[in-house]
């Protein structure tokens, strides 16, 4: 089962700040560095860290961790 | 038919809502989709009963096209490669589209280079192709990437024509749309939903036939102008028509979705006051929302994913890229083509500021991208590149300053060369021109937008007036024709 926490590890490397911390409501609008840019480096980093892959018609629900940790739960779970 | 015309307000909409719901409150689902299956063909065969196969042909292509993708997955038999299908059915749309909306310009790009003289084709492009097509691309890619769980052709139809959205988007995404006709909630009349799908849709028809349309003659004026522009009206001409632009189709957005709730049918909402951006990425997270998102989904990343490797650089060309595509998928000509450029350097550029962390006060952010956007919209409109420089010239003050012969008197505006005499003849304008330009300014700057509005709205008295105020307003201008200008993208 994927946490926040696990998440939370991987959004820190990527927008390199140490002070974020999510929840499952936080969206990109709640991160400044959150744009469309920053949002491919997180998928490709997430995609490495889980080894998984996003269908290009997840990438807009990834815009929020409550859905990207199901989607990412649904994905590790399956395989 | 138009959503600015008598016989939709007053008839079409009416009917079919009605009928709808009497139908569901029967228990009737199916014959109530398929009702409203055929108001929304019906409404789109208004125009031109002559394009009706066309989008019923690729309904059918496309969703058997799905269907294989997705039985073929599920099943894990595979005659032929499922990447290939794909592609085949990639071409085949994206063929349809160019047959009918760049075939001209093709030729008339090779009759240039080569010297040749082919003769043109003048094929009429058909009402929503643009639309209808993007559409079914993120259907086909969605359902070869195994998102695609549902397989009712009613309902997938339904999706694609549902007469709100079909000719000029909010641009939908199937996963979103198709089960909102199957749940149960939404089949009965929701008196809630009814209400404030109404205030939308009339703050919609506002917009459009209020506020857009007055600016419309100043906007063609001044673009249709062979004189050369003195600096004042060639500014008000590119600000008519980026007002013209904004009131037109977000006017025409909020109707859709407001037609969208009144069937308890939430659409995205299309725009989020975008005149107020204070930078070009923040412009398209609020322009035309729907569209930002197809594109960065099924544009940006996959060319991104084409670099072997994705780094700051390669994300700025894809996103130049993008921005390029998108711009000629608006029109077929070089003006879009530099449009869709303008907004990729724009895009580049602030990227860049923003990764080198540099600042600026929000006052000099908004007024450089509202002047930037202002400008690109200039090619935007324009018929050819060398009109919008034409224009260009003049808001530069190549053509000289002419002002009001009222202001002769005063001394120094005398003395500082410029001219005086009927300064705003060449737009057709007069002082409303410029009292007009100056009151939208401060409205899209300073003033919430109507979906904010609608969220404040409550079922008081004084609500339900202003509701009354502005549609029997729109209702009684509503007297000539006038066509949303996205229709010709």
């Amino acid at each position: 089962m994927l946490t926040i926490d696990m998440l939370e590890s991987v959004f820190r490397e990527v927008f390199d700040d140490e002070n974020i911390s999510l929840s499952r409501a936080t969206t990109a609008n709640d991160i400044d560095d959150w744009d469309s840019l920053t949002h491919m480096n997180l998928i490709i980093a997430l995609e490495l860290r889980f080894k998984i892959k996003f269908a290009l018609g997840e990438l807009q629900s990834l815009k929020n961790v409550g859905e990207m940790q199901d989607i990412i739960n649904k994905k590790l779970f399956r395989n | 038919m138009l959503f600015n015309s008598y016989e939709f307000i007053l008839l079409f909409l009416p009917i079919t809502m009605i009928v709808y719901f009497a139908l569901q409150r029967k228990r009737l689902t199916i014959v109530a989709k398929c009702w409203l299956l055929l108001a929304s063909l019906f409404f789109y065969s208004w125009w031109d009963i002559k394009y009706l196969p066309l989008i019923l042909c690729s309904i059918l292509f496309n969703y058997a096209i799905g269907g294989a993708l997705s039985e073929m997955e599920r099943t894990g038999k595979r005659a032929v490669s499922r990447k290939n299908i794909l592609i085949f059915a990639l071409i085949a749309n994206i063929g349809l589209l160019c047959w009918f909306k760049y075939m001209d310009f093709f030729i008339l790009t090779a009759n240039n280079v080569t010297g040749s003289h082919l003769p043109l084709l003048r094929i009429i492009l058909p009402l929503g192709i643009s639309f209808f097509t993007i559409t079914q691309i993120a259907f086909l890619i969605d359902a070869y990437e195994g998102l695609v769980k549902e397989r009712n052709l009613l309902n997938y139809a339904l999706f694609v024509t549902f007469y709100p959205h079909l000719l000029a988007g909010p641009i939908l995404h199937h996963k979103d749309m198709m089960p909102q006709f199957d749940r149960l909630k939404n089949k009965v009349l929701n008196w809630k939903n009814l209400y404030f799908g109404c205030m939308l849709f009339f703050f919609g028809l506002f917009k459009k036939v209020i506020i857009a349309d007055t600016f419309t003659p100043w906007a063609t004026a001044g673009f249709n102008s062979l004189e050369p522009l003195t600096l004042v009206p060639a500014w008000l001409t590119s600000l008519s028509y980026t007002f013209q632009l904004y009131f037109d189709f977000s006017g025409y957005s909020d109707m859709a979705v407001g037609i969208g709730w009144m069937f308890n049918i939430s659409l995205p909402i299309n725009f989020n006051s975008p005149l107020k951006a204070s930078g070009m990425i923040d412009f398209w997270k609020r322009w035309h929302i729907s569209l930002t998102n197809f594109i960065t989904t099924y544009l940006y990343t996959p060319i991104l994913r084409a670099f072997q490797k994705i780094t700051f650089t390669t994300s700025l060309v894809a996103i130049f890229l993008s921005m390029l595509i998108s711009g000629f998928w608006h029109g077929a000509g070089w003006t879009y083509i530099i449009w869709g450029g303008l907004h990729g350097v724009g895009l580049v550029v602030n990227h860049i500021w923003k990764k080198k962390k540099y600042r600026m006060p929000s006052f000099i952010a908004w007024f450089l991208t509202f002047n930037y956007v202002n400008v690109s919209f200039v090619f935007f409109r324009s018929k050819t590149v060398g009109g919008a420089m034409h224009l260009l010239a003049g808001m530069a003050g190549l053509n000289g300053v002419m002002l009001d012969k009222s202001l002769e008197k005063i001394t120094f505006l005398r003395n500082a060369g410029l001219t005086f005499g009927p300064w705003l003849a060449s737009i057709e304008g007069n002082d409303k021109t410029w009292i007009f330009s100056i009151t939208a300014l401060l409205v899209v700057v300073f003033c919430k937008n109507s979906a904010e509005l609608v969220a404040r709205v409550r079922p008081q008295f004084h609500w339900l007036m202003l509701l009354l105020c502005i549609a029997f307003w729109s209702l009684f201008e509503m007297n000539k024709v006038s066509e949303f200008l996205y229709f010709q993208f």
